[in-house]
């Protein structure tokens, strides 16, 4: 038997875990570099002080979480932060699940340029998109002018939650529907005529087939959304016109306006945290649907 | 469901049976995958599709299904004409020939999806999907997903899926392609019995023409999306009515010959084409062959030919000859008996046959 193994090239030869960690150590150390140490930073920022005046102490202690965590203006910031993402991530489910899955029936040529006309907004930058928002939002904007045209007075679109909501909706939209369209894959036209030819109508068939067999790329697609909405600033910042608040543009305006750093270093790492919720929460909700 | 009566289809043949197809048509492009098909079907009754792969079994049964839409003509069920009724009111069963089952369930909960649907009570909806998962032998899978099983069984899953409701018409596409010989025929044995014992009026597509001639009422045959012929199992297999369904069901002889004046010359021997003029093709069974050293004697009513044996292949049960006889080579075939030899290459035999066994088409 020896004759016909490959004993010195075998055992020279690297094993597969052996040869993956190779491959992965490039990307490591990159994240290494590039994310832990940031974070790390950040977590050793957020232990220091800053006196009223605004001088930063140099110490290691919990009182600026202290602080931040029992202050009711953070408090509500967090939970406002928290509500409006999944009201936005809700809308944009709503919003993208049609379209998914127009897009995963469809083929040929026109499927392309569908997909193509889904992807072509993430080629402009958000703050560009967010500009459009404002030449339709506006109080002198199409939206205000049309409603004008017809003599009803126009609702105030810009400035608060609701520009917001609108803006980053249209702007997470692409992602939703690359995620969900990434999770369609068990979708199979076949599994919703059984359900008819079994006597199921059109919504039976929707609500007991199809929606299952879509939930991962639904899962999958409200978790990035819920982390892009969350660490979203500058939709907010510009739509919200300085009247919505929210985790990231407040992190913006302690960290830049208020140089109060500790305390945007807390903010940052409590939503650090709430990414680490939301992907335990992913994770759960896709072992119950496998 | 608009009711109409079965004369009011414009310029169609009254329909006659509990299931009709009235020129249910469906083309792709200018290819017709069915072809102007014209079927009755009685309450009741096991109709077996035969037909080569792509003759277009699967999209008439999805048309019938409401799955695809058609082209041209009409489906009519019990005298209503139901072309346009969607899917889930046509109270019809479909076993797919891909499954399709759900895979987001375990056995026994798709297979309690139509009567979920159905909105049976809970207490017999568990015992009829008791029942169903025992009849197709698969018992202890219950709690099985689909992608756990084998093929075979998934198979069976979808057969007891579509049967479990009770449709008062039940469509299966090679509903026991992946099983093995025995639990084929036992699985053939079940869905004859309950389609007989619930009065179901079924189609069944197969490629296995014992299947279709043992358990099927009538057998349609299918080419290039047309129907060939439609006839009980014995009227396919003695009477088949174009070359191609006496081709295609069962083995056969074709020989090919011209007639003139009522007989048709093949392979040097004259025969009966009444009504046959040019290029014609002859076919015999070859287990309708017989074969031996002397010439029938006259006025047997056999046609005989004498040959020289070419080859002879031992098959267990059955022996068969390959003869050169008149420049052509026919096949006998003849059940084996104890105590008999082979006959060896180029001994010359005399090959006969029944005139009533044998069919004259024109030659295409
Ligand atoms: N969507 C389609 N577009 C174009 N042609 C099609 C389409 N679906 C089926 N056909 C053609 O229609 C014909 C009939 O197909 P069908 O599936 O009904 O065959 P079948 O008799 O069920 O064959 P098999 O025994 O292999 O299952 C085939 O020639 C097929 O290529
Ligand atoms: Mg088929």
């Amino acid at each position: 038997m020896n004759t016909l193994a490959l004993p010195a090239r075998e055992a020279r030869g690297m094993s597969p875990a052996a040869v993956a960690m190779w491959l992965l150590l490039p990307i490591a150390l990159v994240n290494a570099v590039g994310f832990l140490w940031p974070v790390v930073n950040l977590l050793r920022m957020s232990l220091n002080e800053s006196e009223a005046t605004g001088a930063l102490i140099d110490t290691v202690s919990l009182a600026t979480w202290r602080n931040v965590l029992t202050d009711s203006f953070t408090l509500e910031l967090i939970g406002n932060s928290i509500g409006v993402s999944l009201f936005i991530t809700l809308l944009t489910l709503v919003a993208s699940y049609p379209i998914a899955i127009y897009l995963h029936r469809s083929s040929g040529l026109w499927r392309t340029v569908l997909l193509v006309l889904v992807i072509a907004p993430l080629l402009t930058s958000a703050v560009v998109r967010t500009y459009g928002w404002i030449a339709i939002l506006s109080n002198q904007g199409l939206v205000a002018n049309l409603l004008a045209a017809f003599g009803l007075a126009p609702p105030r679109l810009m400035f608060n939650l609701t520009g917001v909501v609108i803006g980053l909706t249209e702007i997470l939209m692409p992602y939703m529907i690359l995620a969900l369209l990434s999770g369609f894959g068990r979708l199979d036209p076949r599994y919703e005529e059984a359900a008819l030819t079994l006597g199921a109508t059109p919504l039976k068939t929707f609500w007991r087939v199809v929606l299952p067999l879509t939930a991962p790329g639904m899962a999958l697609g409200c978790l990035l959304c819920f982390v892009l909405a969350i660490s979203s600033f500058v939709t907010p910042k510009l739509l919200g016109g300085g009247r919505v608040f929210l985790l990231a543009t407040e992190i913006y305006d302690q960290a830049i306006v208020t140089l109060n750093w500790p305390v945007a270093a807390t903010l940052s790492m409590i939503v650090l945290v709430l990414f680490g919720a939301a992907l335990a929460l992913y994770t759960r909700a896709l072992r119950r649907i496998a | 469901m608009m009711s109409i009566r079965p004369d009011e289809i414009q310029g169609l043949k009254q329909a006659e049976g509990f299931l009709s197809l009235r020129g249910l048509t469906r083309r792709y492009g200018n290819f017709n995958a069915v072809d102007d098909l014209n079927l009755d079907v009685a309450k009741g009754e096991l109709v077996a599709f035969l037909g080569p792969s792509g003759c277009g079994k699967t999209t008439s049964l999805r048309m019938i299904a409401g799955l695809a839409p058609s082209t041209s003509g009409h489906i009519v069920v019990d005298g209503h004409d139901i072309t346009g009724v969607p899917p889930y009111r046509r109270d019809m069963g479909l076993v797919f020939q891909s499954y399709a089952l759900f895979p987001h369930m375990d056995v026994a909960r798709n297979i309690a999806f139509g009567l979920e649907m159905r909105k049976v009570g809970k207490a017999e909806a568990q015992e009829r999907v008791r029942e169903a998962i025992a009849l197709v032998r698969l018992s202890g899978k219950e709690q099985h997903r689909p992608a756990q099983l084998s093929g075979g069984q998934q198979q069976r899953v979808a057969l007891a899926r579509a049967l479990v409701v009770r449709p008062s018409i039940l469509l299966l596409d090679e509903p026991l392609s992946n099983l093995d010989a025995k639990l084929r025929e036992e699985m053939r044995n079940e869905i004859r019995d309950i389609q007989k014992r619930l009065g179901i009026t079924a189609i069944f597509v197969t490629h296995d023409q014992m299947e279709a001639l043992t358990i099927c009422d009538k057998v349609a045959v299918m080419n290039h999306g047309r129907l060939e012929q439609l006839g009980t199992p014995l009227d396919i297999y003695e009477h088949p009515s174009t070359a191609f369904v006496a081709g295609f069901v069962g083995r056969i002889n074709r020989l090919a010959g011209t007639a003139s004046g009522g007989l048709a010359e093949v392979a040097g021997v004259q025969v009966a084409a009444p009504g046959f003029d040019g290029r014609v093709e002859v076919m015999v069974r070859p287990h309708r062959v017989s074969l031996s050293a002397y010439a029938p004697p006259a006025g047997d009513d056999r046609y005989a030919l004498a040959g020289t044996v070419a080859r002879a292949t031992f098959a267990g049960d059955i022996l068969e000859y390959e003869v050169e006889a008149g420049g052509v080579l026919m096949k006998s075939e003849a059940a084996t008996r104890g105590g008999e030899g082979v006959l060896a290459p180029g001994t010359p035999v005399i090959l006969s046959w029944h005139r009533r066994d044998t069919f004259v088409y024109a030659a295409s």
